[in-house]
């Protein structure tokens, strides 16, 4: 285990290049050859970014676009050996760093660090085809958190990635049974680390990470307001907060669908950026697990929103959210110590860390 | 010729397509937000012209060139279909219906407009 880890997430577009190719392979490229411990490349749904151009998956003709998410964990060491060449390589887009522990091997003796006891984000790294007892071991995964009444676990399929420092890819023909997939999952912390000894017997090489977070919003129930964060720390560094919020696809709002809802508002009230990416499986609040069914017209899977932005920003784009899930939704709060945004025009934060 | 109709039907086909990935790609990032207006707009103004075409009374290699090459690859039924599923998926079933209804009703008035112009002519 270990404690001082950075997780490294950029946001930027499917179509993005840098050296001649595609962003996204020429990152992934540098996160093989610094041998990440984990790294997973995601496609999302529909978003936009500083540029406010809109991508969806709903109109053929822009879905050749989408916005693309890479998540990193690794040690503070290594990410910051990276982080000169990925922001080298960097057009538009967003750069975080967040502060994570992660945890590789045996799960059985991890005590959770004290600050994790308020609210926890566990997110569990695995292969896409691992299996446990003739059963996907992400659905093991997700049926175990449910019991244990973990508030909520959304699992997100990778289409590229690095698991114990190896690159995974996903092939248009082939198994693919080891690219990655996520399972980001939210709960109290005590519950969450209830679960970590039955999880580390589910996995077979564990790979996860803890992360502390705040649960504004559960089934719609205000619990409590985002962290009121100011703007920098005492040296000067931004400070930056992100909402995640996790819904169902059938999930609506005044009848029209929660997500496209909710990137539409926001993209008109001229938040920074935000992506909506889409489960296989998972659950929140007090829903048993689901995923799609056979010859159903409505999708049932889980969606994942994000927005990160400046403190006093986030206030505004929270009232926005707060509304659009009064009936539903799992809201979380957290704390961001390194944004850096490129677009035209524009290079806002940096990314050394900020000590809030 | 047989040879220059051959290649003349790949050219326009590649033409067509452009001609839709342009027009669609610019009204779906302009207007495109909640209803699939791209593909709307390339469908009635591809049936508008073939209906124009055959009204005028168009025959022959152009008609084939022109009708069946460049139109063909400019409209596309099979993207009407997929978007109107899409809309059905996320549960937006008036505008799923909207879609169908709208370029149906309006795809027969253009192409019948076309025509009427284009027998005017």
């Amino acid at each position: 285990m270990n404690a001082d880890c950075l997780k490294l997430t950029i946001y930027f577009g499917e179509r993005d290049r840098a050296e001649g190719r595609f962003l996204a392979d020429a990152m992934l490229d540098r996160y093989e050859r610094h041998g990440l411990a984990t790294s997973v490349l995601l496609r999302g749904i529909e978003g936009f970014g500083a540029k406010h151009r809109l991508k969806t998956q709903r109109l053929l003709t822009l879905s050749e676009d989408l916005p693309m998410v890479s998540v990193a964990v690794d040690t503070r060491q290594r990410i910051d050996q990276l982080l000169p060449e990925v922001t080298a390589l960097m057009g538009d887009g967003l750069i975080t760093l967040e502060r994570a522990t992660l945890v590789a091997g045996e799960l059985d003796e991890i005590a959770p660090p004290e600050e994790l006891a308020e609210a926890t984000k566990l997110t569990v790294y695995l292969g896409r085809n691992e299996r446990t007892d003739g059963q996907p071991t992400f659905l093991a995964v997700v049926d175990l958190l449910h019991r244990h009444g973990v508030a909520g676990a959304t699992v997100l399929l990778g289409v590229d990635g690095t698991a114990h420092g190896v690159r995974e890819r996903a092939r248009f023909f082939g198994g693919n049974a080891k690219v990655p997939l996520m399972i980001i999952s939210v709960g109290a912390g005590e519950t969450i680390a209830h679960t970590l000894p039955e999880l580390g017997a589910l996995l077979e090489r564990p790979l996860v990470t803890l992360e502390r977070i705040r649960v504004c919003k559960r089934d719609g129930r205000r619990l409590a307001d985002p962290h009121p964060l100011p703007t920098g720390d005492l040296g000067g560094l931004g400070i930056w907060h992100k909402l995640m919020i996790y819904a169902g696809e059938e999930a609506e709002h005044h009848g029209h669908p929660l997500y496209l809802q909710l990137i539409r508002r926001l993209r008109e009230a001229g938040a920074a950026g935000a992506t909506s990416l889409r489960g296989i499986w998972g659950y929140h609040g007090d829903h048993p697990p689901h995923g799609d069914r056979l010859l159903a017209l409505r999708r049932k899977v889980p969606v994942l929103t994000v927005v990160v932005d400046r403190p006093d920003r986030i206030h505004r784009w929270y009232e926005i959210v707060d509304q659009l899930t009064d009936e539903t939704g799992l809201v979380t709060s957290e704390l961001v110590p390194a944004f850096r945004a490129t677009g035209p025009d524009l290079l806002e934060g940096g990314l050394h860390l900020s000590n809030p | 010729m047989t040879m220059l109709v051959w290649v003349g039907v790949a050219v326009l086909g590649g033409v067509g397509a452009l001609g839709r990935w342009i027009l669609d790609g610019l009204v779906s990032a302009r207007w495109g937000r909640e209803f699939p207006l791209g593909t709307l707009a390339v469908n009635l103004t591809g049936a508008f012209t073939l209906g124009l075409l055959v009204g005028a009374g168009v025959q022959g290699h152009v008609l084939l060139l022109v009708g069946v090459a460049a139109l063909g690859s400019y409209t596309t039924f099979s993207t009407w279909m997929f978007e109107s599923h899409r809309l059905g998926e996320d549960g937006e079933r008036r505008l799923a219906a909207a879609n169908l209804a709208v370029s149906l009703a309006a795809g027969l008035l253009t192409a019948l407009a076309g025509w009427l112009i284009g027998e005017a002519w």
